[in-house]
Parts: structure tokens; C-alpha cells; sequence
């Protein structure tokens, strides 16, 4: 299987916890010889790089500055990362099974790449906007949650790490509990519970 | 084709651009499927003049600025942009897109189908507002930029824009084409009771001089009013204003204290058809700008044989030939100005050879469908290029 995971960020660039969190996703990934690609941003330390636990990771760079708020900023990296993601499907001879979306940022590419190139994508929910800006009516904020509304209706399946997030995204999302999963980074089976997701997930896109 | 506006959605030159050019590729056997904005009461999908319209949800949420809201429309241009061409089969062989609005929708698209890209730069951030003062504003430009580099090659609507986009994005010259904006001389040949509508704005005596733009200051039309006691000296007048900006009221104070205001109408905006007509009662046409990227009111004055005089700037002064096509002046000079008005006005054979001379070149340069011509020429030159390198997906 060939995945190609979309996160923000990656170490070394560090915004939280979920750089760390996908860092031991893809490591464990290579380890049950799943073929893994981790597209990210770093404006510092662009380009392909593949480190000794095998990991392979595209570091992306802004192409305009400067921008005026996140959304502008973010919305435009969306074409880098497609660029990349292509660029990966077109050198493996069109094999790229499975995006891999970590919270919304790369949501829109990875909408994208779905309906012109038929890769389906999971969408991981780390965080959710309406948790970060409570009871915001900013309309910032409410373009975020519409990119994760987005994200929920046209991902394969949504990846979450808690009983209470998949509560949570029932309420603010509407989300079907047959469409989200429950995965915990703290059970001893988790990277087969992510392994059997993305392949239960694959079966869903596929039918 | 990708652009934010198209009509019915009419904001500036890019709708009726595309309008026109879409027609005449459809006539020359190129499958046109243009992606748009959604406009109210407009389909989502309909055919117009043969080309395929697909109208996309852009974007009614409240967003902070325009820019951003661009950006928002953007998501959801590309993603059903994806969908029409993944429904086409991926029988599509260029994306075509309509200046930086469209950028991030254009630039993703290119990549993920491996399609190539063209642009027409319609104007640039740094020639709009003379500058790059903000963020905002140099977003844009890098936006411009990103794209301009990003496409297989530029189209730019004259000379003067070409050189000011290579200039301005380092883009080299043999990326820039230069394919000039038309006219389409056919609506302006509908027969109509002349004097009756010319009564509407002048005295049967009064020569109607007549200038149609913005009211922003790029636009000179202060230029005009300033000349136009020196113009009255020597000539009896009417002078109507259409258009309408920010300098309005400045405007009227100006003619009021010249005690001239009974010699000047301001229309405000006029429809379609009135403005038509009024091309082709008026005894001259003013177009007087400081900063013209291509200058489409000159056009339509040579189409409906109306006398030009323009100012000697930008694209303007690729359009018209002095003593040949028109009078050109000097930009901001109200004596140059009044001086080629009343050359105009007073020398009736003058006035006829140069307004024949630019009915010809309306005609035969200014053409849409020589344009289109031109456009799928420059298509066919990105394809055989494409065909032979690597980037092409096997």
C-alpha cells in the first residue's frame, strides 16, 4: 500500500503535538511496509528529504509573500501540495492508494486530487476549529469550520483518537457514526487499528 | 477557460472579453468550456453562443476581504473544475486562466492533471494602484507573479502591458505574447432616428464631444475639463460625460465655478444600447487617460466612427496612429487636448479620413475573430511543445 500523509506540520517544524504524532505514524507505517510520503511545510528546509527511519517527506515552501491572514496563506500552499502529491502519483505509475489528511489545512488539495485523480482521502481530526475559537461568529473562524465541513463530507472515513471527538464532531459537524473511527494513540494494537481503517476506508471509496 | 466574472456577472473588461473570444473559438472548432462565478438568476449550466458556461458556488459565507474571499471561491472552482474534467474524460488540452483571481484554482489544477497552463494578464497589481503600498497589495503581485511564471506563456492585450509584465515578474520575453483586445463593429451598424436621439443631449447646433470612463483621476478626465472654456472659444458644444467614480462631485464643482455647467452633461452610467447610440451621434470621442494598459473606449469610438482623440499613453498609444487613426495629445496637457478637439471639430475632412482609417483597422486588426484566430494559434504552440517534453504524463 502507498499513503501519502498531508500534515502542517512535521519536525522539525513544530507547532504542537500532532508534528510529533505523525512523525510515529509514518515511522510505524514503514515498519508493517507500508510505502509512505509525508507532504508538509517548512519554508526553511524545502525539498525531498528522507531520514534514517525511512520516512520520506516533501517539505513544501510559501510561493507568496506576503500574505494577509492564514486562510490566504494556507489556501495557496493547497497548490504546492497538490504539485507534490501529483508529482509523486505520476513517478509511481499512477499507484497511490490512500491521502492520509491531518486536520483541515490540506483539506482542499486533498478534495482535489479525490475528484481528478480518484485517491481517496481519510480525513484525522486532531483539533477542531470550533474547540480552538469557541462560539467565534468571526469570519475567519467560520471559513475554517467550512473547510472542515468539507473535509467531512467528502473523506472516505474520518480518523479520530477519542470517543469524545467523534461525540464532539457529531455535534458541530453532523458527521454519521458509521463514516468516523475511533483509533487511540495509547492502545498497544493502534497501528493496527490504523492499518485496518485505512483498508476498511479504501473497501468504502472503492464501492 | 477559468474567470471570475462572465456574463451576465459584468464587473470589468474580463466578461465581455471572454464573451466575445469564446464565440469565435467555438466558430474555429475549439470545445470552449468556460468556469465561472454564479450569478443570481443565472444558470449553473447552460451554452452560450456554443460555448460550455459552469456557473460554481463562490463562496456566500462572510469573509474578512476580497482577497480572502477569492481565495475561499478558489476552493470551490477547482474542485468542480476537477469534477468537469474528470467528466470530460480528461480530454482537455489547456487550462486557460483570466488574471491573478483565478490563480490558485488555475496553478493546482495544472499540476494535478498535468495539463498545461496559460494566462492573460489583464492588468497588474503594480499598474492598478501605481505601486505596491500594502500587503494586501503585494500579495497580489507575488500572486501575479506566481502565476505568470507558472504558465507555459503570458498573453497580455498590447504591447505596452507586455513590457510592463516582463518587467514587473522578470518573465522572459518569448513567454509574453501579445494578442490585442477586439470590438465587434456589427452593434454599432443598427439603424435609429438619429436627430431624435441626439435631442436627448445636445442642441442641433452643438457639436457633442464625448469622453466615457471611470471618473478616477488615471482617467483624465479632469484634463478634458480643463479644456473645455479653451475649446468653447473657438467651438459651440456639448460636452457629455458617461461614467461614473469617486471624482464626480469635484467634477461638477469644477464646471460650476467655469459657469459652464449648462455645456456639460455627466450621464452617470448608461445602458448598453443608449451608449451604442451615442457613440455614433457624437462628433468626436476624448479619451484623454494618464494610465491606459490597453484603452477599450477607444475601440469601440473606431468601431462606431466616431473621431478619436487620445491621449499619447500605454496601450492607447499602440491603438492610435497620429493624423492616421485618430489625434493623439500629450497625457495631462488640457491646451493639447483642446487643441486636437477643435482640429477635430473644425477640419470635417480631417475629421472623416481619420475616422474612416480607424473604422478600417477596427475592422481588420481589432477583429474577434482574427483574434481567436491568433489565440488558437498560441494554444497549438503550447500543445506542440508539451507533446515533445517529458512533463507529459505517459
Amino acid at each position: 500500500m502507498r499513503v501519502v500523509i498531508f500534515t502542517w506540520e512535521f519536525p522539525p517544524r513544530v507547532v504542537g503535538q500532532l508534528a510529533f504524532y505523525v512523525n510515529r505514524l509514518a515511522a510505524e507505517l514503514i515498519k508493517k511496509n507500508v510505502d509512505v510520503y509525508v507532504v508538509t511545510y517548512n519554508n526553511s528546509w524545502t525539498g525531498f528529504h528522507q531520514g534514517a527511519d525511512g520516512i520520506k517527506a516533501y517539505r513544501i515552501s510559501d510561493k507568496v509573500q506576503p500574505q494577509i491572514n492564514v486562510l490566504t496563506w494556507i489556501l495557496s500552499l493547497n497548490q504546492e501540495v497538490e504539485r507534490v502529491a501529483a508529482d509523486i502519483y505520476y513517478s509511481m505509475k499512477r499507484e497511490l492508494n490512500l491521502l492520509d489528511v491531518h486536520d483541515w489545512h490540506f483539506i482542499p488539495a486533498a478534495v482535489t486530487l479525490k475528484r481528478a485523480l480518484k485517491i481517496p482521502f481519510v480525513f484525522s481530526v486532531d483539533s477542531i476549529e470550533p474547540h480552538r475559537s469557541r462560539n467565534s461568529g468571526a469570519p475567519l473562524s467560520s471559513s475554517i469550520r467550512s473547510m472542515e465541513s468539507l473535509g467531512m463530507s467528502e473523506a472516505a472515513g474520518v480518523l479520530v483518537k477519542s470517543e469524545w471527538m467523534k461525540q464532539e464532531l457529531k455535534a458541530y459537524y453532523n458527521t454519521s457514526d458509521n463514516k468516523v473511527e475511533v483509533v487511540s494513540p495509547d492502545a498497544e494494537s493502534w497501528i493496527d487499528g490504523i492499518l485496518a481503517t485505512y483498508q476498511k476506508r479504501l473497501e468504502v471509496a472503492a464501492s | 477557460m477559468l474567470s471570475w466574472e462572465f456574463p451576465p456577472k459584468t464587473i470589468g473588461g474580463i466578461s465581455p472579453h471572454l464573451f466575445n473570444l469564446s464565440r469565435e473559438l467555438v466558430k474555429l472548432g475549439v470545445d470552449t468550456h468556460i468556469v465561472t462565478c454564479d450569478f443570481p438568476g443565472a444558470p449553473e449550466r447552460e451554452v452560450v453562443n456554443g460555448a460550455h458556461v459552469l456557473r460554481v458556488d463562490s463562496y456566500k459565507t462572510p469573509s474578512p476581504d476580497f482577497a480572502t474571499w477569492d481565495s475561499l471561491m478558489n476552493v470551490n472552482m477547482q474542485k468542480e473544475t476537477a469534477s468537469l474534467i474528470t467528466s470530460l474524460s480528461r480530454q482537455v488540452d489547456i487550462i486557460h486562466a483570466h488574471d491573478w483571481l483565478v490563480a490558485n484554482a488555475a496553478l493546482g489544477l495544472k499540476h494535478v492533471f498535468r495539463i498545461p497552463l496559460a494566462a492573460t494578464i489583464h492588468s497588474t497589481e503594480v499598474g492598478r494602484r501605481n505601486g505596491l503600498h500594502t500587503d494586501y497589495e503585494r500579495m497580489i503581485h507575488q500572486t501575479e507573479n506566481w502565476l505568470a511564471h507558472e504558465s507555459w506563456r503570458v498573453i497580455c492585450c498590447s504591447h505596452y502591458m507586455s513590457g510592463q509584465v516582463r518587467w514587473a515578474y522578470g518573465l522572459p520575453q518569448d513567454r509574453v505574447t501579445t494578442i490585442p483586445n477586439g470590438v465587434d463593429v456589427s452593434v454599432y451598424e443598427k439603424e435609429f432616428d438619429r436627430a431624435e436621439f441626439r435631442k436627448r443631449f445636445a442642441f442641433p447646433e452643438e457639436k457633442i464631444v464625448l469622453f466615457v470612463g471611470r471618473l478616477v483621476y488615471e482617467k483624465g478626465v479632469q484634463t478634458l475639463m480643463s479644456a473645455v472654456p479653451k475649446i468653447l472659444s473657438r467651438v459651440n458644444a456639448k460636452f457629455v460625460v458617461v461614467g461614473d467614480g469617486g471624482m464626480r462631485d469635484s467634477l461638477m464643482r469644477q464646471v460650476g465655478n467655469m459657469r459652464l455647467a449648462h455645456r456639460i452633461m455627466f450621464t452617470g452610467f448608461l445602458d448598453e444600447d443608449s451608449l451604442r447610440k451615442l457613440y455614433q451621434v457624437a462628433d468626436v470621442c476624448v479619451v484623454p487617460s494618464l494610465y491606459e494598459p490597453f484603452g477599450i473606449t477607444a475601440l469601440e469610438a473606431m468601431a462606431a466612427k466616431t473621431p478619436l482623440v487620445a491621449s499619447n499613453t500605454g496601450g492607447l498609444s499602440e491603438i492610435v496612429e497620429h493624423d492616421n487613426t485618430g489625434t493623439k495629445v500629450f497625457p495631462g496637457n488640457a491646451d493639447s487636448v483642446a487643441w486636437g478637439v477643435t482640429r477635430v471639430l473644425l477640419d470635417p475632412g480631417y475629421a472623416n479620413w481619420i475616422k474612416l482609417n480607424a473604422y478600417q483597422k477596427a475592422l481588420q486588426v481589432y477583429d474577434w475573430a482574427k483574434i481567436a484566430k491568433q489565440t488558437k494559434e498560441f494554444y497549438e504552440q503550447i500543445l506542440k511543445e508539451y507533446d515533445g517534453g517529458s512533463w507529459k504524463p505517459t
